[in-house]
């Protein structure tokens, strides 16, 4: 059975200096609901640490890093809901490990 | 020069280790693109870029060579360096000026110990690569294996874009992952004529397996790629080709391609990936300014940079001097602006004015005069007088300093002298230009015996610089036998305090200096702090404290070897109104140098080398004990089907004449490649002898 094909679409941002990559994409169904997502993992990060659960470094706290990291050569995430099922290296592959995901649970 | 528009230039480099295929693959490079209409051959002695009768003679690169080629309307210019350790100056210097690299590997051994070097420098310099697994025709070969090793040594994102289809003999073509078809190499004609079909049916779904590999990694550097794929579930070739373009200039990735260069085989799709995925001179950031004065390299990387802009204020580097018999030709990598023969530029380096004499396009040892050089091109020009390699050339309307060159540290010495007392002149004066020509070079004179002492990377490259002495400067010389290049250091902090006081009628000498001396870490070099706090040593004496510091630090307290890696604070002093003076603070340091080191524990320090020994596997239980009795650590042992690589670190005082020993032990069929890895402490027996000759 091959994997379902959804809509994805750019999510949040990096909004640090440069262009801002993207760090969410996000899986639509047919009808454009919101059913599967991957999510790029960051850390160690710069700034802007209350909004994470993070650790200083530094006595400044310029450098924070989320504990637990993520780990190496998974920083992505797939979530289908509110649930992560599957880590990869690479943002494509961790939309593959959705789709497939998606089929193994039959779609939506 | 200036016709060809900036984003159709490549300045690049074609860099490996010993015999990867680097000066072969440059020689087919030249005869696609039309610039030689044969093929040279390294074992023939008739390549273009080694053209120094030792080069051919050996059949080795010693210099590196820049010759300048067209393919598909871009222009590129290569500079092909060595591969022996001895020359890797020329490596270091041509990496410093390029703006993309081409890495061979080769396909048997994978990475090699030069190749990791050279990675290393190439990092420091931020190079965009790609990466060629060359001699995949050769007994034993294995991409994949080949491959691996990028991962393994490298530690780096290597991304495949061809496959090789067959191997060893068998070797016919590659599969290019980025238009998923099969290139194939008919014979004859010298490989110059291919053809595309369809992938082999045996490789389709290998090929399907890393294609996806190609798009998963490549498209992760951009979002509107992502966003294309996932609308039509493929890409352009235009997009992928992009995308992996911006990948190969950020290091996220290392393109890979394959072939055989020998073979004639590959060398074709390797042009157009240089085209297609290294930067032209306005795709990179531009060269940086260098640090001002006690900013360490590497801090404050948002210092200002140099962009490309044939209309801005001109400013080039010189990297490469060569003395010939029409004169000195000082090679520059010019950044910014355009400049033409006779007008005057600022050596900003050394601070005074140079007259630009005429121009060159260099084609190896052949020139082509140009009137005008802009910026993104490679030249040389003729009639500077007092520039040297490492020295920033630029228009008096903006005066930059560009950032300098890092020159590696000579291991061994010899002594020389003419076998003439009438060729005392020559020698001198063709040691010196030498000098000039390259910086990893070095020349004293021995203060006891008056002998010239030459300070060079290794027994190959002294080799070399006698031969050329006798060659080009009509010198024979007698030479020493190779001396290793010791140092001293400090192993404990001391305080010592020198009072220097003499009166001899008239006004006297007088200073004092309180001198803490501390150890510091390997290649820290020779540090200075002034903690000297209510002016009891006058700022005007500063200076001649650091002064007779350095000179002292020449001659160690042990066994007179120049010492290193030592901190050293001045904290209190006093001085004499009259009696005082810069030259008694020199001599006062100079002397709490030699009583204070004494008393910090000092050491003698030896060149540790990174041997790598290639042997059959019969001998490898003599090769390994032979090592063991030279005072060498085994690192590693890896099988490389019916041979073995040794890794091992051993003193250089014990690899002198390793390679005939190594030749008689093995029947003449295990190599050795050697670098230098770092100094470690002599033991205490080699110590005693060291300090005992020097008494």
């Amino acid at each position: 059975m091959s994997a379902p094909r959804l809509h994805w679409t750019r999510g949040r941002a990096d909004e640090g200096g440069g262009e801002g990559r993207t760090l969410e994409w996000i899986g639509l169904d047919d009808a454009g609901a919101p059913i599967a997502r991957v999510v790029r993992l960051r850390g160690p990060t710069l700034g802007d640490w209350r909004r994470h659960a993070a650790v200083p470094l530094d006595e400044e706290a310029r450098i924070i890093e989320l504990r637990p990291p993520a780990p190496a050569g998974a920083a992505w995430l797939a979530y289908i809901g509110g649930k992560v099922v599957g880590r990869a290296a690479l943002p494509l592959q961790a939309v593959r490990t959705a789709e497939a995901a998606l089929a193994g649970r039959g779609r939506p | 020069m200036a016709a060809t528009p900036l984003e159709r230039i490549r300045n690049i480099g074609i860099t490996a280790h010993i015999d990867a295929g680097k000066t072969t693959t440059t020689e087919r490079i030249l005869y696609y693109t039309g610039v030689s209409h044969k093929i040279g051959e390294v074992h023939e002695g008739n390549t273009t870029t080694d053209y120094m009768e030792q080069e051919r003679e050996r059949g080795i690169t010693i210099t590196s060579a820049a010759v300048t080629c067209e393919w598909k309307n871009h222009r590129i210019n290569i500079i092909d360096t060595p591969g022996h350790i001895d020359f890797n100056i020329e490596v270091n210097r041509s990496l410093r000026v390029l703006d993309g690299a081409v890495f061979i590997i080769e396909g048997v051994a994978g990475v090699q110990p030069q190749s990791e070097t050279n990675w290393r420098l190439a990092d420091r310099y931020n190079v965009p690569r790609i990466i060629f697994i060359n001699k995949l025709d050769r007994t034993g070969a294995d991409f994949y294996r080949a491959f691996d090793t990028l991962k393994e040594k490298l530690d780096i994102v290597a991304l495949p874009l061809q496959l090789p289809i067959g191997i060893e003999d068998q070797f016919v073509g590659v599969v290019d992952l980025v238009e998923m078809k099969a290139i194939v190499w008919e014979g004859g004609e010298l490989g110059a004529k291919y053809h595309d079909e369809p992938i082999p049916a045996d490789l389709a779904d290998k090929a399907k397996e890393y294609r996806q590999l190609l798009l998963d990694t490549a498209l992760s550097v951009d979002d509107a790629a992502m966003e294309e794929y996932f609308e039509k579930g493929d890409v352009e070739v235009a997009t992928l080709k992009r995308c992996i373009k911006a990948g190969a200039i950020s290091g996220v990735f290392r393109p890979v391609l394959c072939g055989t260069a020998f073979k004639n085989k590959g060398v074709q799709p390797l042009l157009d990936a240089v085209l297609d995925y290294l930067p032209s001179p306005v795709d990179v950031p531009g060269i940086s300014i260098a640090a001002e004065e006690g900013e360490e390299d590497g801090e404050h990387s948002d210092r200002r940079r140099i962009k490309a802009d044939p209309s801005a204020p001109f400013a080039g580097l010189a990297f490469k001097i060569i003395n010939d018999k029409y004169g000195t030709l000082t090679f520059v990598r010019v950044y910014a602006g355009t400049l033409k023969s006779g007008d005057m530029v600022q050596n900003t380096t050394k601070g005074h004015r140079e007259r630009i004499g005429r121009m060159f396009q260099m084609h190896a040892d052949k020139r082509a005069e140009i009137k005008e050089v802009s910026a993104g091109d490679i030249a040389a020009f003729v009639g500077l007088k007092d520039t040297q390699t490492g020295d920033t050339l630029a228009s008096s309307d903006d005066p930059v300093v560009l950032e300098r060159m890092a020159f590696p540290v000579p291991v061994i010495d010899i002594s020389v002298e003419p076998k003439t007392k009438d060729a005392v002149e020559k020698m001198s004066l063709g040691l010196q230009k030498l000098a000039a020509e390259d910086p990893s070079l070095r020349l004293k004179t021995d203060q006891e015996s008056g002998q010239t002492i030459l300070s060079g990377m290794g027994e190959l490259h002294l080799e070399i610089i006698i031969d050329r002495l006798r060659r080009e400067y009509g010198v024979d010389c007698n030479i020493g036998a190779p001396q290793v290049a010791y140092r001293e250091t400090i192993s404990k902090p001391h305080t010592e305090v020198y009072t220097h006081k003499k009166q001899t009628g008239g006004s006297g000498q007088f200073a004092e200096v309180k001198i803490v001396f501390e150890p510091q870490e390997r290649n820290a070099g020779i540090t200075f702090e002034n903690a000297v706090v209510g002016g009891s040593v006058p700022r005007e004496y500063i200076p001649a404290v650091e002064k007779g510091i350095k000179v002292q630090a020449e001659t160690g307290v042990l066994a007179g070897f120049p010492t290193v890696d030592f901190k050293y604070t001045l904290v209190d002093g006093k001085y004499h109104d009259v009696d005082s003076s810069a030259l008694a603070f020199e001599i006062a340091a100079k002397a709490c140098f030699r009583e204070g080191m004494k008393k910090a524990s000092p050491i003698i320090l030896e060149p540790i080398m990174d041997v790598e020994v290639t042997t059959p596997q019969d001998h490898v239980g003599d090769v390994v004990g032979d090592i063991n009795r030279r005072r060498g650590m085994i690192q590693n042992q890896e099988s490389s089907g019916s041979t073995v690589i040794v890794r091992s670190h051993v003193p250089l005082k014990e690899m002198f004449g390793y390679i005939s020993d190594l030749r008689s032990m093995t029947k003449g069929r295990a190599s050795f490649t050697m670098q230098f890895h770092h100094y470690d402490p002599v033991p205490r027996n080699i110590a005693d002898e060291l300090v005992k000759k020097s008494a």
